[in-house]
């Protein structure tokens, strides 16, 4: 059979099985492991643990749940609302004082967690509620955390880009600096529309925050200075050649967790089993996508069509600007569907040579495909931050959470476009921190 | 008739040239054979890849035999410090009853060979040269292969594991002093970028490991005379070639090295005889105490003039 | 649903069965952290003894690499329990109340038919590495089926809870897919 034609049978098959209400890993074993006994034949199928295992077998993956234990840890305390209230006090000048706090806080929760879910939850359990009661629109409040939490995957540490740089062999180390300015640069115009929304819906008493003493600002600092500290202790372990990128997530994973016993009081076994409990949670469901997605890839591979997509798509004679505007379609379609990891790990053995072919640079790549997978992450109909806040603020119903998500998705998008007309946003950091790119 | 053949590397290295002109010889002959070649690990991962070809999963490989010392131990004389001394004397090995007796346990696994082939390496030191045991004392050193860490570790050095993609940042952060793996891996991972000096295989060497194209013996068995003729025809022709090329490697290694600016360290006999004899305490040592019969093995391996 | 405040667990009622899997699926889950704990305190241990001690690292890599593969699989029941494992449930939603609970026979049933396909060559591959005492081609060494186990064990709790959660669903124990009715 032609490869081409069997891929579309694949996808329509994969959608198919996705759209069963399946887990999305059992999933893809699924599809795989059907398409392996037909074309392969039944002994392939013994293949199938060692894949799994092999995929996992890689100890870059192992930042995975560590990073996600940062996040966890300090999600388990009364951290959150401690970094936007010192943002809050401290930025009493600047109009919106409550959002932008918050969307500050989502930035700086997003430097010490790997993953979106968990950067949400952390700054919306006290900061939604504490909007909310202000009077800030309820569109505004959740969409701005659900956003803000996005930033988890992009400012660095960040889980999908491990993921890619195993994929796709590129170093960590720069794929993390590369997500920092653009990620800043997300920050910024969400501040920029939540102000100009807040400002819209005609209640300006919101724009003037409260006024603090400069008592109030110093006394909630020493609160805020471990975080710092961890952030500090974190970069200088990975770029100051104590560890190497992978293993830096174990010294974090380990700060945060003693920052919350011995700071928060996090004693209580039972606390304690909460955190460990979110974080294998969250780590298990990801790695087994990673395995799931191994294995999909391999059939991908073994019946020839990762080859021939890549082949077809050499011969297509069009633009690379049009040839990227479908890929980013592809991933943003993707994306609304499936969990950031698996879009990467089937997507990147396909695209990442016709994306270099192209001339563009697997860095800035990264970087796009990464705030796609942001659009995702708060789009219907499998977005799991809409999840997290819905949990947070269940009396907000999913559609004012998704009409209030919707303008930030504009701003990524936006992002999107200042990346592609200056593609220096991404590479600029890590080839003045790490040398020119290899 | 297809065949796949699965490898790690990128379609301009070396050992896809090899496996590239098989295919391409086997295609020439017009015996009803096609070779499908999925490189850079698209099937299977690097080290995933001999189970599978020896329970006819996988047709045919090109790898370092010394992946699947774990299931075979003796394999892991195919990377042993000081037992090859350079790239004639690698073919003469490979022609070897030494050879024939680890392609008797590669029977064993339904595996044969179809090209043999050793490719050399060297060793870069961040700040200092590494020639003899002596320089490599109290550094952190990343090595290729079991046996070099065993004879390492015996100099004094501290050893430390990760893949050969991390040994670039690892050098360039400082948590690598030292550094030993192929000629060309130092070349396609750019580590001329971060090494004061290289010490490359040149009269001697130390690092030299085994990487032949191996296949399914039963697939093999099963081909008609046609093709078995086509594929040992065009086997024999890539031997030639790869022999012919992993010398070039490592001059061509030092020609970047140079011209990149990194001081270009040389391996003297005295060098050699001292690693050597380290070697005999450390990796050989604990080779012999491993494998059952392989104390023969290896003298096997040493009356290879 | 994936959330992380939210960890709605599986509903067991009083059948003993269900209940039994339940505690064995905690169980799994304990023991799951506690291998991403002890692969944090050993990576943390390797940096020191590298980095303040300049001393070699041997093992650690390979043993944190384990545990984290051992900690994926055997907290495959857990998760299951915990309902955290992503799906896309767009047509459940959508479906009657009758079909909906077809549909989720039907995804149940599909799922523990893949796991009990991996359950049984997972226990063959470990079962050949402990035979053949294959071991890891490092200086360190590992027999490899100590950490294969985790192959067998991991799917088989796996199984067991996804069987566990089909009976509860049968038995109208559980709701399809957790979905309360709307
Ligand atoms: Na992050
Ligand atoms: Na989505």
């Amino acid at each position: 059979m032609d490869p081409l034609l069997l891929g579309v049978i694949v996808a329509v098959a994969t959608i198919i099985v996705l759209f069963s209400g399946v887990s999305v890993a059992l999933g893809l074993l699924i599809v795989s492991t059907g398409f392996i006994l037909i074309f392969d034949g039944m002994r392939s199928l013994e293949l199938l643990p060692e894949i799994l295992f092999g995929k996992l077998d890689n100890f870059a993956l192992l930042a995975i749940p560590m990073f996600i234990i940062m996040g966890s840890s300090i999600a388990s305390t009364r951290a959150g609302a401690d970094l936007y209230e010192a943002l809050e006090r401290w930025l009493t000048r600047v109009p919106g004082g409550l959002v932008i706090s918050n969307l500050g806080a989502c930035a700086l929760f997003a430097a010490m967690s790997g993953s979106s879910p968990a950067t949400c939850a952390a700054i919306g359990k006290m900061g939604i509620p504490e909007m909310r009661k202000r009077g800030y629109p309820d569109g505004v409040a959740a969409g701005s955390i659900a956003a803000g939490g996005t930033l988890g995957i992009l400012i660095p540490p960040s889980v999908t880009m491990i993921v890619y740089g195993i994929a796709t062999e590129t170093s960590i180390g720069r794929l993390f600096l590369a997500g920092v300015i653009p990620g800043l640069l997300l920050v910024l115009l969400f501040m920029i529309w939540s102000l100009y929304s807040t400002w819209q819906s005609g209640d300006k008493q919101l724009l003037n925050a409260g006024t603090y003493t400069w008592k109030q600002k110093f006394e909630i600092l020493p609160r805020v200075l471990p975080f710092l500290g961890i952030i500090v202790g974190v970069l200088y372990a990975m770029y100051g050649g104590i560890a190497t990128p992978s293993e830096t997530a174990a010294v974090g994973a380990l700060l945060c967790l003693l920052i919350a016993m011995i700071i928060y009081k996090l004693w209580n076994p039972k606390d304690l089993w909460i955190v460990l409990r979110d974080s294998t949670k969250e780590s298990v469901m990801i790695l087994f996508i990673i395995a799931a997605a191994g294995v999909f890839s391999y059939m991908l591979s073994s019946l020839m069509i990762t080859q021939s997509i890549a082949e077809w798509i050499g011969t297509l004679d069009v633009n690379r600007w049009v040839l990227m505007g479908f890929v980013m379609l592809f991933l943003l379609v993707a994306g609304f569907f499936l969990p950031p990891v698996a879009v990467i790990l089937m997507a990147a053995p396909i695209l990442l040579p016709i994306i270099t072919t192209a001339g563009f640079d697997p860095i800035w790549f990264a970087v796009v495909l990464t705030i796609n997978m942001e659009i995702g992450l708060i789009s219907p109909p499998v977005g799991l931050n809409l999840y997290v806040i819905n949990g947070i603020a269940p009396d907000i119903s999913l559609k004012t959470i998704l009409k209030g998500s919707l303008p930030f998705v504009a701003c990524m998008v936006i992002a999107i476009i200042l990346l592609c007309i200056f593609p220096g946003l991404a590479t600029w950091l890590p080839d003045v921190v790490m040398g020119k790119a290899i | 008739e297809e065949l796949r053949l699965s490898h790690q590397w990128s379609n301009t290295d070396i050992r896809h040239q090899v496996a590239q002109m098989v295919a391409d010889g086997v295609a020439e002959a017009d015996v009803d054979l096609e070779i499908s070649i999925f490189g850079t690990q698209s099937l299977f991962k690097a080290r995933e890849q001999y189970r599978p070809l020896s329970r006819g999963l996988l047709d045919m490989t090109v790898l370092p035999l010394s992946y699947a010392g774990g299931q075979q131990p003796a394999f892991n004389l195919t990377l042993m410090p000081g037992l090859v001394k350079n790239h004639d004397h690698a073919a003469r090995l490979s022609a070897s009853p030494f050879m024939e007796a680890l392609e008797e346990k590669m029977a064993d696994d339904d595996v044969m060979v179809l090209v043999h082939g050793y490719l050399a390496g060297g060793f870069v030191g961040k700040d200092a040269c590494i020639t003899s045991p002596s320089d490599v004392e109290g550094l952190q050193t990343r090595a290729a292969g079991k046996a070099f860490e065993q004879m390492l570790a015996g100099a004094g050095a501290s050893i430390t594991s990760m893949s050969s993609s991390e040994i670039y940042s690892a050098m360039q952060t400082g948590i690598l002093n030292a550094a030993n793996t192929s000629s060309s891996s130092f070349v396609s991972y750019r580590i001329y970028e971060q090494a004061a000096c290289y010490t490359p295989a040149a009269d001697v060497a130390l690092w030299f490991m085994y990487q032949p194209l191996l296949m399914n013996k039963s697939t093999f068995d099963g081909l008609n005379e046609d093709q078995q003729a086509a594929l040992m025809a065009a086997a024999a022709e890539a031997e030639a070639f790869y022999l012919e090329e992993a010398k070039k490697q490592d001059a061509a290694s030092v020609a970047v090295f140079e011209e990149a600016g990194v001081e270009i360290a040389e391996m003297t006999i005295e060098d050699f005889e001292a690693w050597r004899a380290l070697a005999q305490e450390t990796s050989y040592q604990a080779f012999v105490e491993e494998v059952p019969d392989g104390q023969e093995l290896l003298d096997m391996a040493l009356a290879v003039e | 649903m994936a959330g992380q405040s939210s960890a709605v667990e599986s509903r067991t009622g009083n059948n003993l069965f269900l209940r039994g899997v339940a505690a064995l699926s905690t169980f799994a889950g304990w023991c799951s952290a506690a291998m991403i704990v002890a692969a944090v305190a050993i990576t943390c241990q390797m940096i020191f003894v590298r980095f303040v001690l300049n001393q070699s690292t041997i093992w650690q890599t390979e043993a944190v690499i384990y545990l984290a593969i051992g900690s994926t699989l055997i907290g495959l029941p857990y998760v299951q329990r915990l309902r955290g494992h992503v799906n896309v449930d767009l047509i459940p939603l959508a479906l009657p109340k009758t079909a909906r609970y077809y549909m989720c026979i039907l995804t149940l049933s599909l799922s523990i038919a893949m796991v009990a396909v991996l359950l049984f060559y997972g226990y063959e591959h470990w079962h050949l590495t402990y035979e053949r005492n294959w071991k890891s081609d490092t200086v360190w060494g590992v027999r490899l089926w100590i950490p294969y186990l985790a192959l067998p064990v991991g799917f088989g709790l796996f199984l067991l809870q996804l069987i566990a959660d089909l009976v509860a669903v049968i038995l109208k124990i559980d709701k399809p897919f957790g979905l309360e009715d709307v």
